[in-house]
This record gives C-alpha cells, structure tokens and sequence, in this order.
C-alpha cells in the first residue's frame, strides 16, 4: 500500500506542510542545512510498518553500538508532513516513488555521498535512475512491488492472467478497486494496451470510458482493507498492492491468488532517504552500507517478505519468497512494468474524468 | 401502556446492541486462531502471547499511558481552575474567553494538529512525546472545564459562606468544602480526558516526533499489512482498563451511604 486511503487528509497535509514553510520564511527554512558533524550514536528511522525486521536492527546495534529508535507510518503524507514541519528528528525516512520527487522539488532532502557508504554496486540497475530521482542523488532503492489483483479461484472458477475479469459483466458486484485514480488509470490503459503514463486525450479518453462503465460492476473502492475483504470472501476480485494480497494468497493458496496482469501493471517503489535536517551522518552511513550487504538485505526481505532490489542477496533470500512471483516476478513480467510517473498537465484531464467517474 | 413499555424496551435493547456488538466482535475475535480479521477459524490466546513479545505495541501502550496520565493531570488542573474563574467571577472578556474555551472542541481536530505543528516549528520545539502531550492538554482542558462547569451550576453557594461564615479561610473553604463537592465533576472530566487522550489519533498524527508512537499510531500502521488479532487483544485490553476504571470512578463519586446516582 503505498498510497494513501485518504485523499483529504493528505491535503490537508501538503497544506499544513506549505503554511509551516511560509511561515518560516525568510528564516532558516531555506538555506543550506548546517553541517551536523559526526552526530550521536543513535539513528532515528521513519518507516513504513513491518518494513525492519527487529533481529537486523539488533544486530546492527550490536555490530555498531548505535541506537536505533523508529517510528512507523501507514501512508506517504505524514512523512512530508514530519520533515515539512522542520521540527522532526529524523536522519531516514523510507518514501514512495512519487513522494520522493515531491520532497526533492521541496528541497527537503540531503544528498547522499555515494562515496561514504559501501555496497552500492549491488543495487539492480534496473531500479536505479528513475524519473523520480533520475541520478539517485536522494535516493536507493529500498523495496518495491507491483499493483496487481487477487482473487478468490472458488468463486472465479478458472486460473487468471489478465486485468479482464476487472471490467467482466460476468463479475458485477465482486469486484474491489483501490481508491486512487493513478491506480485504477494505469489498470483500463494497460488493459487497453497503452503506457500507464500515457499523455494523449484520445487515449485517456478511451480509459476513462472504460472506467465509467467498469463503475457499476464495482462493490467498493478501497485502498486501506483491500486483502481482508478478498480474504473474507465479500468480493470475489480485488484490486491491491502486492505485499497484502501476496500474504493473504500464501496463508490459504487453495482459495487465494495474485496475479501480475500479463499485459503489465504498475510497479512502485519505497526508497531510503535522509531528511535534509537529519543529524546523525556517520550513524546514517553505518546503517545504509548494512542495509545493503546481501545477507543483510536478504534478511530484510526474509522477514518482509518483500522483494529488494539487491542482486548479490538472492544468494540468501528464501526459495519460497524468491520463487513465489507474487514477489519476485519474472524478468518478462517486470518489464511491463511501470512506475507512475509525473504526467503533467494530463493529470488534470484524468482529474476531471476520475471526478465524473466516482460521482456517477 | 404496558405494550409501549415493550416496544421501549425492544427500542433500548436494540440501541444497546448497535453500540455494543462491534465491540463484543472485537473481543471475540481477539480469540481467533486465523490471521485474517474477519474470518472465524477456532479460539486461541495465541494473540495474547504474541502480544506480550511485541515490543512494538508495548511501547506504544506505553506512550499512550504516558501522554494519556500526563495531559489528563495538566488538563484537569488548568480545567478546573478555568471552569470556578467562569463560574463564579465576573471579568471583563469573560464571554470570549468562555467561548474561546469552547473552540478546541469545535474546531476539527485536523485543523488544531496543524496550527499545532506551525506552532510547534516556529518555536523550534522538537517532536517528540512531549510535544503530543502538549497537543492533548489544549483539547483536553476544554473538555475538563465543561464538566466541571456544569457541576459547578447546581452549586450551593450559601455552603460556601456558612463555611467562611463559621470562620474558616479562603483556602480552607476551596479545600474542604469547594473541592469535594465538585470532586466528581472533577473526577468525570478526568476521566473524560484520558479516554479522549488514549484514543486520539488525528492531532497525534501531525505532533508526534522520534519514539512517540501512540498506540493509534502504531495499530494505523499496521493497516499497511492488514489489522492482526493482535490489534483486537490489545484493544481488549485497553476496554477492560478503561471499564475498571469508569467503574472505580463512579464507585469514587458515590458519598458513602448513598446509593447509585448519575
């Protein structure tokens, strides 16, 4: 789940975010952070929920003596909002795609010194030098997934492969859609055999008439709850990110799948960054050339069950989680694959359409 | 007459089962065996055991005592203080301020966690659990004052100057004649701000900095992998501290030799 549930809180915190910068004007707000010197021996980690195993925080500690206090989020927002207000103690923060170029753009991020840490070799070139951090100047990748759907295999009768069943008469009133316009574009344009970042009227015209008409056949749009619901048989088809759907397929695979649409889905991914007022540098570097030792990282992903982007820690991850392509998708899959990237003037049009379509 | 007893009582039944059911759900699921929150798969106190070693939801239990004990003992103090200065001094501005009390309450908490957070960085003050202690008391002593307000209304003044009458001081009145008559109001709005302060989770969301997760906080993160048992068996928990102590309150406002009031 990378998206937030709630589009009117995330407003609302762009807004607060953008007062408290104004009103810090003229201020501090925005000059070049102070050098912080070398900082204590603690780390304070904001992250989403479950994405730290505890063992891989303990044994840094260990290794390093460095403390490690973290504090969870269940949505990009409040990490804008934590590092907008200024007065937030964190040295790394683990956003999505697109959040990173929003904290880029608002200047709140440090640069990452490539040459303080240690494994960056091993990070996957094809998670690397994305648009939302062309050069990874902010960013490494951290986890990443992809938005597919599950479904129930009882009620749907025969094994699934594509988004079809999503927009099937056939399946009216069992289907579950993400709440999030950019999610339920890219599901009708790649059904449609079109980028999901596709900019032409014509184009985006024909999705959104797909996704008017896909509207009646919908039980419900969710972006919160989406695997329970699956997992509790009250729609049949259900529209979600990886990590939840995935689990929920692994606990019952008699009645549960995920299916990676063949004809390509969005992919989305979790990056670490350093909030530009983030004081621990030396601890930060420790703790980013840890993260990305393979056995290490292989631990995370053992623990999260999800998929890094850390080639040399295959070696280690779990065959069940390697080979399950609910998480490691195949090289083909993945190349259909595409991050929903910054479109624009389009967004308004899709904007416009995603109005009329959830106000039909 | 007797049938629109009936029909009352239908009525209570049902109202009483609206309120209460998802709760009673909530518990029976704590003792559910499978994973996913909606499906019944057989009793255990798995859950319960697995929550004694998540030192994840322990910390923030921990922090919601914290900031709950905390923000209750500031509130109660300068909401007591500011309920007795409205009811019985007049001052000039008395009407603003009694309305500006009120705002807290009316202001959407979404709004008041973001003045908050302006407010917090042009002061420089840093996140952290104080910070959402602070946060709490501003909408907690409003709540506080209310009922204590509202106690205070049906107060017999004229007890008050027979005390001072029979020769007692000022502050000897307050402390033994005042206080324990609007102690229950006291207590309630007490009270009152600890439940409202142990469940926040719009303000605390906005204020909170390193190491202050809440217990909110920390069960709206785990949406992101989907609500555990043990999210039910921690909230159990919670309902069981919060009943024993709503009872204890209400035994602590019974005056000995009266019976149930209130």
């Amino acid at each position: 789940m990378t998206r937030s549930p709630a589009r009117l809180r995330a407003g609302l915190f762009a807004a607060v975010a953008a007062v408290s910068v104004l009103s810090r004007c003229g201020g501090s707000g925005r000059n070049e952070p102070p050098d912080p010197g070398p900082g204590a021996k603690v780390l304070n980690v904001y992250i989403w929920s479950e994405y730290l195993p505890k063992e891989v925080l303990e044994e840094f500690t260990r290794r390093t003596g460095i403390t490690v206090h973290y504090d969870l989020y269940d949505s990009n927002e409040p990490v804008l909002e934590k590092l907008q207000s200024g007065v937030a103690d964190y040295d790394i923060v683990v956003p999505s795609d697109y959040m990173v170029r929003i904290l880029i753009e608002l200047g709140l991020l440090r640069p990452i010194e490539r040459a303080r840490l240690k494994g960056f070799e091993n990070l996957d070139p094809r998670f690397l030098d994305k648009q939302f951090d062309p050069k990874n100047a902010y960013s490494l990748p951290y986890v990443w997934g992809t938005t597919g759907y599950g479904y129930n295999r009882v009620k749907a009768g025969r094994a699934q492969d594509s988004w079809a069943p999503l927009f099937d008469p056939a399946n009216r009133g069992q289907i579950l859609m993400l709440d999030d316009m950019r999610e339920c574009f890219a599901a009708a344009l790649k059904f449609q055999g079109h980028s999901l970042n596709s900019t032409d009227p014509g184009i985006l015209r024909q999705a959104a008439d797909l996704l008017k008409r896909q509207k009646e056949l919908v039980k419900t749009f969710n972006s919160g709850d989406y695997a329970n619901i699956l997992a509790a048989g009250d729609v049949w088809f259900a529209h979600g990110y990886n990590g939840q759907l995935a689990k929920v397929a692994a606990a019952d695979p008699q009645r549960f799948a995920y299916v990676l649409p063949k004809e390509g889905a969005t992919l989305w991914m979790d990056s670490v960054c350093l909030p530009r007022r983030a004081r621990n540098v030396e601890s930060i570097y420790a703790f980013l050339s840890y993260i990305l030792e393979p056995e290490v990282n292989a631990r995370i992903v053992n623990g999260i069950s999800y998929a890094s982007a850390n080639i040399p820690a295959r070696k280690f991850i779990r065959p069940e989680i390697l080979n399950d392509p609910a998480i490691f998708p195949s090289d083909e899959a993945l190349a259909r694959c595409e991050l929903i990237e910054d479109i624009g003037d389009a967004t308004t049009i899709l904007d416009e359409y995603w109005t009329e379509i959830k106000a039909q | 007459m007797r049938r629109r007893g009936r029909w009352l009582g239908a009525y209570a039944w049902l109202v009483y089962l609206f309120l209460y059911a998802p709760i009673a759900i909530l518990v029976v699921f704590s003792f559910n065996k499978s994973t996913q929150t909606a499906v019944w798969a057989g009793g255990t106190l798995d859950w319960y055991r697995s929550l004694a070693r998540n030192e994840l939801i322990l910390a923030s239990v921990k922090n919601s005592l914290i900031v709950g004990v905390a923000s209750t003992i500031i509130a109660t103090v300068f909401g007591t203080l500011a309920a007795l200065a409205l009811g019985r001094y007049e001052f000039r501005g008395k009407g603003i301020t009694k309305n500006l009390l009120y705002l807290p309450i009316i202001i959407p908490e979404i709004v008041i966690g973001a003045a908050l957070v302006t407010f917090f960085g042009v002061l420089a003050l840093h996140l952290s659990l104080w910070t959402v202690t602070l946060a709490h008391v501003v909408f907690c002593v409003s709540f506080v004052a209310i009922v204590v307000r509202a106690r205070l209304s049906g107060f017999d003044r004229s007890l008050e100057e027979a005390a001072l009458d029979l020769g007692a001081r000022p502050v000897q009145t307050f402390f033994r004649v005042t206080l324990p008559l609007i102690a229950p109001g006291i207590v309630a709005g007490a009270l009152l701000s600890f439940t409202i302060s142990i469940d926040d989770y719009v303000v605390t969301s906005f204020v909170a900095g390193v190491g202050a997760t809440t217990l909110p906080l920390q069960i709206y993160s785990m949406l992101k992998v989907g609500v555990t048992p043990e999210v039910n068996a921690v909230s159990t928990l919670l309902l069981l501290v919060t009943v024993v102590l709503i009872v204890i309150a209400q035994r602590l406002q019974q005056p000995p030799g009266e019976g149930v009031r209130d």
